[in-house]
């Protein structure tokens, strides 16, 4: 089922249909909000008999339902997407200071944004452990590609991410001297050309 | 703003001098009475993303009355966004919506200036109240969304003097092309919306040839009727049956409740009549 809708158009009930992106719900019923090419995606039913339950989760929704969807892909590829709580995105560190790494967020999940948004790693957000021993400059430098997790849409202006995690972290590094660098362990880049190693907070490689 | 170093016209259009001559009586131009059904709008003309470098845009053009093939209106919408917003802005949970609407220098008959003047501002400000109701703010958190539309013609014939029709009936005309392209240019670029929004103008005019009885028209062009009395623009949600925006302008009696009504149900059918154009234009983009 590939139809075209326009804003407002009655998609179905929320009896039927579970609402995806691009659609709203209007008195029990779902209508789209995009203009779009609708999806119909059927829930993915769990392989095998479920676990027992061994900790307290809150109530999962009923999943029997199918999820539809309005997506833009058939429209335009400029569909502007915005960094959410969760994502893992990727950004340019702009500066720094002894509380904070600001950042430019460039990639959010696997598209590239158009607009540039600013984001903030505070330092009790560098890692997990040691969090009072962190130091930012220790941690990133200008110029060095990080790969974060959104933790907060934070203030006005700012995201709020995190990289305290072992996938998160920076991925791509350039030695005082100019030249790119390579991990040599969780915290530590080190230069080809003058053998000099610099502190990071180096994210694993998958 | 005056621009003193060079020799520029006049402000306003001029028409030549026209002497009565008592043998010719038809020289003095005089638009035609409405030839179109009360409850018809002009042809429109409506095609989306026509400005390559912005978020999403729309072109709409109105025929000028009495002229078929000829627009009268032609404005041009863009959107840009969402993106972020200033610095020194403050935290926002929603999309924070910015409307701007400029006239061209040449858009009327009396020339307009490069800075925004107030019919513009009031324009501006009823454009956004007609699209913060259709708008599904939340969806976009902490970013902001510029909306301009530019007059590139505003709906005034130039043949007629300038004595003739009254320049606050042709902002009604203005104001309802201003939202249903600038609901094209949303649903090109994007934006969350609840429906499709669309603009409609009704009037209620008096014409000699009835008998100065009053009516109702739909879509009214000031140049074609004797006197308008009232008129108001409705910006309508068709699905949601509701209205977002209401501008009602003129005389009329307190007690007659009815003529109001019955007003305002006219602007929402000349609102679903644009919305008719609005729907298959943005269908088309995909198709």
């Amino acid at each position: 089922m590939a139809s075209v809708t326009i804003p407002g158009q009655l998609l179905g009930p929320t009896s039927k249909y579970q609402p995806g992106p691009g659609t709203h719900i209007h008195q029990t019923n779902l209508y789209s909000s995009l203009l779009g090419v609708v999806h119909v995606s059927q829930p993915v039913k769990a392989p095998g008999p479920a676990k027992r339950l061994n900790k307290i989760t809150p109530a999962p929704a009923p999943a029997e339902l199918p999820t539809i969807s309005v997506s833009r892909s058939g429209v335009s590829e400029k569909r502007e997407v915005l960094p959410e709580v969760g994502n893992v995105v990727l950004c340019r560190v702009v500066r720094i200071s002894p509380r904070q790494a600001v950042v430019a967020i460039l990639i959010c999940g696997d598209t590239v944004l158009d607009a540039e948004w600013q984001g903030v790693i505070r330092v009790q957000d560098v890692r997990a452990t040691e969090k009072d021993r962190v130091k930012i400059y220790e941690s990133f430098r200008p110029g060095d590609i990080v790969r974060a997790e959104v933790i907060s849409l934070g203030d006005q202006a700012n995201y709020y991410l995190s990289t305290a995690k072992n996938e998160l972290g920076v991925i791509m590094a350039t030695s005082e001297a100019g030249n790119t660098m390579y991990p040599v362990s969780w915290k530590e880049y080190r230069d080809p050309e003058t053998g000099v190693s610099e502190a990071r907070k180096v994210a694993k490689p998958f | 703003m005056a621009d003193r170093r060079r020799i520029n016209g006049p402000p306003g259009a001029t028409i030549p001098p026209i002497y009565e001559d008592a043998s010719d009586k038809s020289v003095v131009t005089r638009q035609p009475p409405r030839s179109r059904p009360a409850n018809a709008i002009r042809q429109t003309y409506l095609k989306t993303g026509v400005t390559p470098s912005a978020s999403g845009s729309a072109y709409l053009e109105v025929e000028m009355a009495g002229k078929p093939g000829v627009s009268g209106l032609k404005l041009s919408c863009t959107v840009h966004g969402p993106r972020s917003l200033p610095r020194s802005s403050l935290f926002s949970p929603h999309i924070i919506l910015s409307t701007h609407v400029k006239f061209a220098p040449f858009a009327t008959k009396q020339r307009r200036g490069y800075l925004r003047d107030p019919t513009e501002r009031d324009l501006g400000s009823h454009l956004e109240a007609a699209l913060r109701g259709a708008i599904i703010a939340d969806r976009w958190p902490k970013s902001g969304v510029d909306i301009i539309v530019s007059i590139i013609e505003g709906d005034q014939d130039r043949e007629t003097s300038r004595q003739q029709g009254d320049e606050a009936w042709d902002m009604m005309n203005t104001l309802s092309g201003c939202i249903t392209v600038a609901s094209a240019a949303l649903a090109d670029a994007g934006i969350d919306c609840v429906d499709t929004v669309a603009g409609g103008v009704a009037a209620l005019v008096r014409d000699d040839a009835d008998n100065g009885k009053p009516k109702i028209v739909i879509d009214p062009v000031p140049s074609e009727h004797d006197k308008i009395e009232a008129a108001c623009c409705v910006a309508y949600l068709p699905t949601r049956d509701e209205i977002t925006n209401l501008w009602f302008k003129g005389d009329m009696p307190d007690d007659d409740m009815a003529t109001y009504m019955e007003l305002v149900q006219q602007g929402i059918q000349a609102s679903k009549h644009a919305n008719r154009v609005l729907v298959q234009c943005i269908g088309e983009t995909v198709g």
